[in-house]
Parts: structure tokens; sequence; C-alpha cells
């Protein structure tokens, strides 16, 4: 996923996700693989208003962003789709950083160079 | 019915205006409709739908089982839809509900969908309406011959005039029969509020969907898009989730009052 915009004000991935969106992200990096339901069970838990739908609704928006997968799984409890991470927090971290930094080279090159190695001293 | 009556009126005026060549115009059209009819009938469906086996869904297979016992219709086949987003529908003798549905109903409110599918078969809609839907083509066609083989005004306004009579009377066909189909639903659901609760869901997650969608920054809004169900610009065809919900709550305190004056 390549972020569209950077919001200063936020923290962690939230500046470049929505902030359910961030959560849910959040906990799918520490599970791997899940069913909307099951997030749906631990999502409640923070946010005891929140429905089904909205968290399947921003499971495929995720999906939709490259962050998570979605396949269709037979298992005892019936067909279901189960989502999982298409890349780890790391890997996403370092395609964020990239970008922006791309960004900034291209747009303000002398500034950008300047001021990292002005980080590096 | 309204809508067989306004085909008849069209060949009418068919006959009227090019006599023999209209006739022969009227018999071609028909025969159409008939070949178009029984090649849809041949057709099954394909890809990303799976027929669902008793083993795979139990309570579901067995709850749809028990709802056509009491229908008094045959066993139904049971597709689901590879789709994410919560849908259904039925043809023939079909059941077709989207994977998606599983994601945000619990197992009651996915059988009164069930339920309404099925009230739609018991009810002949599988049946009709794709009849009805040729009839729109029909009419359609034969205006636009009409038009060019009279070159006649009034007869052109007539013709035009049918067809929107058509389509107004099909639109409100269509409405109703869901409306029929709800009802028929609450007669076979042990929980028929669940038929309620099922329709709000599915509201709000429409609501929802298209609310985030106006929301989003243009360059980060998702490409989650429903392929749109072709819906003429005017005339709705499907009542909304409110009156039907509207209509559930009357159905249901209705039977509950007729219950206890027996009582």
């Amino acid at each position: 996923m390549k972020p569209q915009e950077f919001k200063l004000t936020e923290d962690g991935i939230k500046a470049v996700l929505p902030p359910l969106e961030a959560e849910i992200m959040e906990h799918m990096w520490k599970i791997k693989v899940a069913t909307a339901g099951q997030v749906y069970e631990v999502m409640k838990g923070k946010h005891p208003d929140i429905r089904r739908s909205t968290i399947s609704i921003l499971m495929n928006r995720l999906c939709e962003r490259g962050l998570l997968e979605r396949s269709v799984e037979t298992g005892r409890g019936g067909m279901r789709y189960v989502y999982s991470v298409t890349s780890t927090r790391e890997e996403f971290e370092e395609k964020i950083v990239q970008s922006i930094l791309d960004a900034l080279m291209s747009n303000f090159r002398d500034a950008t160079y300047a001021y990292l190695s002005k980080i590096k001293k | 019915m309204e809508m067989l009556f306004l085909i008849f009126l069209e060949v009418l005026l068919a006959a009227i205006t090019l006599t023999q060549l209209g006739i022969k115009v009227s018999l071609v059209a028909f025969g159409a409709v008939l070949v178009l009819y029984a090649w849809a009938s041949t057709y099954d469906i394909k890809g990303r739908y799976l027929p669902l086996q008793r083993v795979e869904i139990p309570w579901l297979y067995d709850g749809i089982a028990e709802m056509t016992r009491k229908a008094n219709i045959p066993m139904p086949r049971i597709y689901l839809l590879d789709d994410y987003i919560p849908t259904a529908y039925s043809f023939k003798n079909a059941v077709v509900l989207s994977l998606g549905l599983f994601e945000v109903l619990d197992q009651e409110e996915i059988l009164a969908v069930a339920a309404h599918e099925i009230g739609h078969i018991k009810n002949g809609d599988t049946r009709t309406f794709p009849l009805l839907a040729y009839g729109r083509y029909l009419m359609l066609v034969f205006t636009i011959v009409l038009m060019v083989l009279a070159r006649n005004t009034t007869l052109s306004v007539s013709a035009l005039a049918l067809v929107g009579l058509y389509e107004i009377a099909w639109a409100r066909f269509h409405k109703e029969r869901e409306f029929l189909a709800d009802e028929a639903a609450l007669r076979l659901l042990k929980t028929p509020m669940s038929l309620k609760h099922a329709l709000e869901e599915l509201k709000y997650y429409e609501d929802l969907r298209t609310g985030m969608r106006s929301n989003a920054v243009p360059s980060i809004e998702p490409t989650i898009e429903r392929r749109q169900k072709q819906r003429p610009l005017i005339i709705e065809t499907h009542p909304s989730y409110d009156e039907r919900v509207l209509r559930i709550i009357i159905e249901i305190n209705g039977n509950r009052m007729i219950k206890n004056h027996i009582q």
C-alpha cells in the first residue's frame, strides 16, 4: 500500500490509516489470520457499540488497500471468509517510509538531502 | 393482470395500424420472447457459486429444509456466492446467499433472509419475474417497430405511453411481490422478528458503506464498489428497507393481536 496522505498529528500507523482500520491492522499483525467474526469479538471489547457490519466493511477496505487478503475456507463452521496479512508490520512501515522519502526527494530534493545529512551527524 | 393487458393493447395498436404486418410483427416478437425464456431456463449458474452440501453448514441446510417443508415446495438448491457484500436472491428453485451475509448476520437472521427467498419461490416469482422482464423488452422493441413502420405521431405517442404504463405497473408489481415474500417468510420463521433484525443490519451496512464512500477523501477512496443493480432512473422496483421493516412490524403485531383476541 502506498499512503496517499500522512497525518502529522497522529501516532504510529494511524498517521496513514483511519483509526479503526489501524486498530484492526495492529490486531491482525499479532494473529496473522482471522475471520471478521473473530476480529469483531476483540474489537467489541474496546468499542462496545461496534457492529459486525463495520468490521466486515473495514476488513474489506483493508483488502482493497492490499494490507489484507481474503480467501474462502471450508472448516467446521462451514464456508467462510478468512483474512490474512499480506506483509509484516516491519515491511509495511518500510514501505511507508520509502514512499514518503521518495515523495520528499522528488519534490524537495536539496532540503531533504540537507536534513538527512544533518540527522546523520 | 395489468401488464398482460398493456401488452394486449400494444398488439391491438399494431394490428389496427399495420393490419396484417402488425399481426406478423406481434407473432415474431412473442416467438422471440418465448425462445429467450426457454434459453434462459436452460442456463445454469457458474463461476463464483458454490453448491452447498448439508455437511458443510448443517444448521443452514436443515433450517431451509424445514421452511420448504412448511411452504410445501421441493427442497431448493442452495448456493453460496463468493461475494463479501451481503446479498441474497433466488431463481428457478434455487436460493443464493453470499458469504458476506455470514459476516454481518447471525444464524437466525441468515435463515430469515433465506426465508424471504423461499417466499419468492413459493409465490412463483422466480418464474414470473423473468417473463415480465422480457415483457419490458417486448414492449420497447414493439414500440420502436411501430414508430418506424407506421410513421404516425398519435400512434407513436400512444405506444410510448403504453411503455411508460408498463414500466410503472412492472415496478409496482415487483415492489408488492417483495412485501409478499416478506409476509411468506414471517409465516415460515420460528422467530419472525429475525427478519426485521436482518433488514435493519443490512440497512446499516448499506448506509455505512455509502457513507464511507461519500466521506472518503477522493485520493484514498477505496474501490469497494458493489455491482449496482440496473435500476430505472425514476421508478423504484424495490421497496426500501424502512418500508419493509414497517410492514413486518405491522404484520407481526397484527398477528399477535388476532392471536390474543382468539384466546
